[in-house]
């Protein structure tokens, strides 16, 4: 039975920020959390990232369990395998999203047991009362993910929450559109409320929400405070870090806590600024991570990088706040609470707009690349590309192909597995890409002499 | 008109078939301009109600796909690399533009290498939302009027309502059409096979919409002329798919020694069988047909009801061709990296045969090298289903 192969062993990875070390415990906790609000019997909902509903649920007290941390927790622990297997016997293809799959497969798995599947990560992923999806202009699974898991769960409703942005276009200004992309997500984020107040008996606390709202806000200026820092050199943390501390930013905003996180992290990173102290003591080579989710299970890959003196001073990826400060808007003028979060979700998607627009053949996602390449002085890229995501992995060569044009050559590697699936994976061939890119830095840094 | 020579009907339609695209192109010399789109979401009426010819972009299963991947990563469905590809190869380089919806993911994240590497002189992304309730239907109403403003600009004419009223209508009687086409599969055997269908609609869908109703009613009219002279094949079997834009799965089902007598394909059943109303605001009626009539694993339906009334509203369409066309067996025929319909297969596969209807499904990768293995699954079911 496939269903009773054992893990395979993983070693910790070694961060360079001790914030970045107490994401583990964190995380766990938090999933001890959502298995402790099963029993006392308060409503939990499973939920994903970047869903613009963190306050909401909060407010209304509502327990999130991440389904996609729960797979990447799968992954990291080398332990998906027999929960991917276990979506593929019920039908469903390995080439789908492997965070779905995973989820899919634990669920289909404990619904047929009527417990935990056995050994599961971290004492497993409890029962929800709600699933909230949504629909967005990226991401399928975010729409399908959860009204397939009702196969297995058929009496947890789903609510989708439409969250669309207004796609960059070279005959309008977004700006032309964006008061009805505003008034649509605000409509659905006000379903969702009805939603929840309807299935869970919670009702909304509309104070607490504009208070989450205002935390949210300045955790999001403090984040983005605390990553500008790394443009230092020598780098204090990279992207191995970020891969951690991702976890405040995308399964714990509109906490104290994510604050609180945050706020340390930057005491950290000034500290190490002011001692020179770098991610590697012998800085060669500044990296961005510049797309793609990391391959859970590899962590260590960034350990790689940083034994050939590569560090990662920043990354597109889970980097998902700007400064609210430096929108075109005022936020805090915005009474209404969803309408605050509409414009701010609204205002991030469209930030690299205006900045596209004035360089001829640009476009957002390769101004970003642009801005960090000058911002951090980066020297190359990496993007992964995961076989199973086409929405964060679609783009990326195309990007690359454009920057060459319309800015210049900068060596890119593109390394290629998986978020969850190991299967997918072979190190030592990674690693030979990885010191053949070495090579390549290694000769144009040397040109430059 | 359709055609001159070498027949009206049949044989007109496997001209346009083989070399796909070439009405759009003799047109395109003649001065009229064309608008390549892709997938059944895109608003067909809108394209022509401004003035453009839309024709809807193919791939090709025979050709390898050797430039798109210097783009486009190989874990895009199938299906859209292959289209890239054989646009990249020059195959509609008469286009003025491209329109594309956001129907899926391997779509939506491609557009901006649809549009910066082909460089059309125009392109646009309808953002058409996943949910169906009102707010969702108002805010796709309102990007449909973006997209009718954006394409009006570039037509260099306002897209009036008499126009669009006007290419309602013309494409409704082409629905029409299609559905009287179908009606002739009911019978048994059907008058015409499921490749015949198959590429006639691959042909409708490449000429302009008055040219492939006329098509159409003049396959209807040559069909009807066979009689019942036609074998019966034990099985009739239904495909349950994306975008089938190629006969040579059709037709191995059928050399098999099955009919395929109904689908829920695009080009077919999805894209025909429901029309746009008429409504004092056109826009209205054509927000309605694309984000609430057409049905598409894409679209997130709201539940009302049991999860067993659920099923039936997400697949109740499935089970009425079932009902109606006397399907045996279902083959559910899903390329490699589609996230909507894959993820469907469970409650697709558990629905249809809750009806007592057999079903396989298949995996495929939009390539002739896969025929063979094909071949096999093919085989192996009809015996399945013959021992029933």
């Amino acid at each position: 039975m496939t269903e009773e192969k054992k893990p395979e062993e993983k070693k910790k990875r070694k961060t360079a920020t001790e914030a970045a070390a107490k994401i583990g415990p964190m995380v766990k906790a938090m999933i001890a959390d959502v298995l402790q609000a099963r029993k006392e019997g308060k409503p939990i909902a499973y939920t994903f990232i970047c869903c613009c509903y963190d306050e909401i649920v909060r407010a209304m007290d509502i327990v999130p369990a991440w389904t996609e941390n729960y797979a990447g927790i799968c992954g990291a622990k080398r332990d998906a395998q027999r929960f991917l297997e276990r979506a593929e016997s019920e039908g469903f293809s390995r080439s789908l999203c492997t965070y779905a799959l995973c989820g899919l497969g634990f669920d289909a798995w404990r619904e047929q047991l009527g417990e935990m599947p056995p050994d599961a990560p971290w004492g497993g992923q409890a029962r929800p009362d709600v699933m909230l999806g949504s629909g967005q202009i990226l991401c399928d699974p975010r729409n399908k993910w959860y009204q397939a898991a009702q196969h297995y769960i058929p009496d947890v409703p789903v609510y989708a929450v439409g969250l669309p942005w207004p796609p960059y276009e070279s005959d309008y200004d977004y700006r032309e559109v964006q008061d009805y992309y505003v008034k649509y997500i605000v409509e659905e984020l006000r379903g969702l409320v009805a939603f929840l107040e309807r299935h869970t008996g919670r009702k909304m606390d509309w104070d607490r929400l504009s208070e989450l709202v205002d935390l949210t806000d300045r955790t999001w200026n403090l984040i983005w405070e605390t990553y500008e820092l790394r443009r230092a050199i020598p780098s204090p943390m990279g992207t191995g870090d970020a891969m951690n501390t991702m976890v405040p930013i995308v399964f714990m905003m509109a906490t104290q806590q994510a604050y609180d996180f945050f706020k340390e992290l930057n005491e950290e990173l000034r500290h190490k600024i002011a001692n020179k102290e770098g991610e590697v003591p012998d800085e060669k080579y500044r990296l961005m991570w510049g797309g793609g989710l990391p391959a859970w299970f590899a962590l260590n890959d960034f350990n790689y990088f940083n034994s050939k003196g590569a560090v990662f001073p920043v990354e597109t990826t889970y980097r998902t706040v700007e400064a609210v400060y430096n929108f075109d808007i005022d936020l805090s003028k915005i009474s209404d609470p969803l309408e605050h979060i509409a414009w701010r979700w609204v205002k991030f998607w469209t930030y690299w707009y205006d900045k596209a627009r004035k360089r001829p053949g640009s476009h957002p996602d390769v101004e970003r690349l642009i801005q960090y390449i000058e911002d951090y002085k980066i020297d190359g890229i990496v993007m992964h590309e995961a076989f199973s995501c086409r929405t964060w992995h679609v783009g990326l060569i195309w990007q690359l192909n454009r920057l060459k044009k319309i800015y210049r050559d900068i060596p890119s590697l593109i390394l290629e597995s998986d978020i969850v699936d190991i299967s997918s994976y072979n190190e030592a061939d990674t690693r030979a890409r990885i010191d053949a890119f070495i090579d390549t830095l290694e000769a144009v840094k040397s040109k430059g002499k | 008109m359709v055609e001159k020579g070498a027949g009206k009907g049949l044989a007109a339609a496997e001209r346009y078939y083989q070399d796909y695209g070439c009405r759009a192109g003799e047109l395109k010399r003649q001065g009229k301009r064309i608008m390549g789109y892709l997938c059944a979401f895109t608003p067909v009426e809108i394209i022509a109600a401004a003035g453009f010819m839309p024709l809807r972009i193919k791939g090709d299963v025979n050709e390898p796909i050797t430039k798109a991947d210097a783009e486009m990563e190989t874990i895009v469905c199938p299906l859209v690399r292959s289209c890239f590809d054989v646009s990249l190869k020059g195959k509609y380089e008469f286009l003025d533009g491209i329109v594309i919806p956001h129907a899926c993911d391997s779509i939506t994240r491609t557009y901006d290498i649809w549009k910066y590497t082909l460089n059309f002189p125009y392109s646009h992304l309808i953002n058409m939302p996943h949910a169906t309730d009102k707010p969702s239907l108002d805010f796709y109403k309102a990007e449909l009027n973006t997209f009718r403003r954006s394409l009006g600009r570039f037509a260099g004419r306002e897209i009036s309502d008499q126009s669009l009223t006007q290419a309602i209508r013309l494409h409704n009687q082409n629905r029409a059409k299609v559905r009287e086409l179908y009606e002739l599969r009911k019978m048994n055997p059907p008058l015409i096979s499921g490749a015949e269908v198959t590429r006639l609609l691959v042909a409708a869908v490449s000429i302009p919409v008055t040219e492939a109703t006329e098509l159409i009613n003049n396959v209807v009219e040559e069909v009807k002329q066979r009689g019942k002279v036609r074998a019966a094949k034990p099985a009739r079997l239904m495909v349950v798919g994306g975008q089938v834009d190629n006969i040579d799965f059709i037709e191995l089902i059928e050399d098999s020694g099955a009919w395929v007598v109904a689908d829920d394909l695009c080009p077919g059943a999805r894209e025909f069988f429901s029309d746009v109303a008429d409504t004092p605001d056109p826009v209205d009626g054509i927000a309605e047909r694309y984000l609430r009539k057409i049905c598409c694993s894409r679209t997130f339906r709201e539940r009302r009801g049991s999860y067993h009334e659920y099923l039936e509203q997400r697949f109740g369409h499935i089970g009425r061709s079932i009902r109606d066309f006397k399907v045996d067996g279902v083959v559910l025929y899903i390329y490699k990296y589609c996230d909507p319909y894959g993820f469907d297969v469970p409650a697709m596969k558990s629905y249809i045969e809750s009806k007592g209807i057999p079903v396989l499904y298949l995996e495929d990768e939009y390539s002739m090298s896969t025929i063979g293995r094909l071949r096999t699954r093919i085989q192996a079911f009809l015996e399945l289903l013959g021992s029933k």
